[in-house]
């Protein structure tokens, strides 16, 4: 038997344990009734077979002369019948199988004076032994031995054919448990599996995201009881999962209200800017530094209050894309003549890369990312477009020092600052988040690294077929 | 698990089949050897005494009591308290706890004493066969009489 073989499912291990401990109880309960029922077959045999050898020799007795002749012997023996060893002093009159008698019997005759009994197995066979002295009595009832000693082989094959015919009973009777044991087994794994099925439907319908899926806990076992406990994890992972959302909602809603409610203010203050900025050829060295300062300051405002109604767009999703036929050379060519980076920029670009996306989106990401490459890099600076089947790409790299291995990971994130001590940089914070976001929008995607010889390389993926959505 | 399969497995196997054995004790010899029944008679004083033929062999009831009815014979010390006639033959027949015996006499062949010399002769004879010591017998007279219901004991044997 191979126990590498070891059942792994449920199902197989309830019914081989099942099966195993029936077979194992019936065979002990026939092992044990055949061996008792065999014991009393042997032991009802041996004294039956005692009592008449016994029963032969008192009934001849009377009639033998004493001491005896070798013709009395004989007739001892053949009375007792076959196999059988008769002895008196020197003499003995023996047949058959009579030699089988071990010296150990004829000195326990000699030394009990009475019968003796003994099973052996020779040639193959069960045998009983018999061993008797015969006695003779006086008047008064004394006994004393009378030398002669009869000795008699019975053969037990009858019996042990009895008895296997019993133990092969015993097998059969532990087989016919087998047929019943496998059918109690498959209805108990049933009743067991049918729950744990359930429970496993519904543990994968939650994790799909369902998360309203709940089992029907049935009875009031150990099952249920597990049922009962998945079912108000489920409900409690539903209510955070709500309230999560609504906190969530309500923070972008926030947001959007206030960067809203922050825009009429700011365009007041803008144009009350503009004129201050008119008049700073008139004023002190002191007022004008302030003045232009103000200046700065609330132009980054509007900035990041624009990038933040922008971000607001996009999280309450109705950011749309406004899809028209772009040559993608162009398009970049346009975005650093607009900001006047021709001159400093490196534009390898492949021609006639013509795609379908939204110009506006494209010159926000081109801008940023050529902007961020002037900020932190160190020129020159890159910009490369390739094309492949399926998609375009427009590589930004710089020469500066690269991305850290800690900011990597937090490029994209809001507001995040990669240098903790350089708070007041001119970005509102938001540009990447809203590239990314952009990149998204066309189904595309924006991921930073690191070139081999230092600077850090931002890549923006667009799909080509964009048509087809 | 493994050890379990083994273990029944070798319960199985050892089940089948006789196991030999030691030597056991099988009940009482049988006996019933003698070289000669034991005939009691009557001596002058009317004591009953035992007379141990050599016959050879015990022989059965009958035949001692077929011996009995024949007399003492030889030297004279001893005589019988019984009047026989031709017939010796008797029949014996042995159930629990009595042996009953069928005599060719009436009770007035015997005395008192002739009765103890038939059941002495029957009981010793029973005894020597390997008989218990505790039955008692019962003698059957040819002609109807009361003393043929008695149940009886011989005084030299108990």
């Amino acid at each position: 038997m191979s126990w590498t073989l070891r059942p792994r499912g449920l199902r197989a291990r309830l019914v081989v344990a099942f099966v195993l401990v029936t077979v194992a109880g019936a065979t002990a309960a026939a092992w044990s009734s055949a061996r008792s029922a065999s014991t009393a077959l042997v032991t009802s045999n041996q004294q039956r077979l005692t009592a008449s050898t016994a029963d032969q020799l008192a009934a001849i007795t009377p009639e033998l002369s004493y001491p005896p002749d070798q013709a009395a012997l004989d007739r001892i023996r053949i009375a007792v019948g076959e196999n059988t060893l008769v002895t008196f002093r020197g003499m003995q009159s023996a047949d058959g199988a009579a030699g089988l008698v071990p010296g150990t019997l004829r000195t326990a005759v000699q030394e009990q004076r009475q019968m003796v009994a003994q099973r052996i197995t020779a040639e193959g066979k069960p045998w009983l032994l018999i061993g008797t002295p015969i006695m003779t009595t006086a008047v008064n009832g004394s006994r004393t031995p009378s030398g002669i000693e009869v000795y008699s082989v019975r053969d037990l094959t009858a019996v042990e054919q009895e008895i296997d015919s019993l133990t092969r009973t015993a097998v059969a009777t532990s087989a016919l448990a087998l047929l019943p044991a496998v059918f109690l087994a498959l209805l108990a794994a049933r009743s067991v599996l049918r729950p744990v099925r359930d429970l496993r439907d519904t543990a994968r319908r939650l994790a799909d995201g369902d998360l309203s899926a709940r089992t029907a806990p049935q009875g009031a076992d150990e099952l249920a009881a597990l049922t009962d406990t998945v079912n108000e994890m489920a409900a409690s992972l539903q209510d955070s999962m709500v309230t999560m959302q609504r906190m969530q909602s309500d923070a972008r809603r926030f947001a959007a209200d206030v960067s809203h409610e922050l825009r009429t203010p700011l365009s007041t203050l803008t144009a009350v800017v503009e004129v201050l900025a008119g008049t700073t050829a008139g004023m002190e060295p002191d007022a004008r530094e302030s003045a232009e300062l103000a200046v700065t300051e609330t132009e980054r405002l509007v900035r990041l209050v624009e990038d933040l109604m922008e971000v607001s767009r996009f999280d309450a999703g109705t950011a749309g894309l406004r899809l028209e036929e772009t040559n993608l050379a162009d398009a970049v060519r346009d975005c650093l003549r607009a900001r006047n980076w021709l001159d400093q920029v490196d534009l390898v670009a492949a021609d006639n890369v013509v795609l379908r996306c939204d110009r506006r989106r494209l010159d926000v990401i081109v801008a940023n990312l050529v902007g961020n490459a002037f900020r932190h890099g160190e020129p020159p600076v890159l910009v490369r477009i390739s094309v492949t089947q399926e998609e375009a790409a427009v590589e930004v790299t710089d020469n500066g020092p690269g991305l850290s291995e800690m900011v990597l990971p937090h490029v994209f994130d809001r507001f995040y600052k990669a240098d903790a001590a350089r708070t007041r940089t001119p970005g509102s914070g938001l540009g990447l988040a809203i590239a990314l976001e952009n990149a998204r929008l066309h189904s595309g995607d924006l991921t930073a690294s690191n070139n081999a010889h230092g600077g850090a390389r931002f890549t923006l993926l667009l799909p080509r077929g964009l048509e087809k959505l | 698990m493994r050890t379990l399969v083994a273990l029944l497995g070798v319960l199985t196997l050892a089940g089948c089949g006789i196991q030999p054995s030691g030597v056991s004790d099988g009940g009482e010899a049988p006996t019933g050897l003698a070289t000669g029944p034991t005939l009691y008679f009557v001596d002058a004083s009317q004591h009953l005494v035992a007379q141990p033929r050599q016959g050879g062999r015990l022989g059965t009831i009958a035949d001692a009591i077929a011996l009995l009815l024949s007399g003492p014979g030889g030297t004279g010390k001893l005589h019988t308290e019984i009047t026989a006639g031709e017939v010796t033959r008797t029949d014996v027949a042995i159930s629990p706890g009595v042996i009953e015996v069928r005599l060719p006499l009436t009770v007035d062949d015997v005395t008192s004493l002739g009765i103890d010399q038939l059941v002495c002769t029957t009981l010793a004879v029973h005894i020597q066969s390997g008989g218990s010591r505790n039955v008692k017998v019962r003698l059957v007279f040819t002609l109807a009489t009361p003393e043929s219901d008695r149940l009886r004991t011989c005084p030299l044997i108990s």
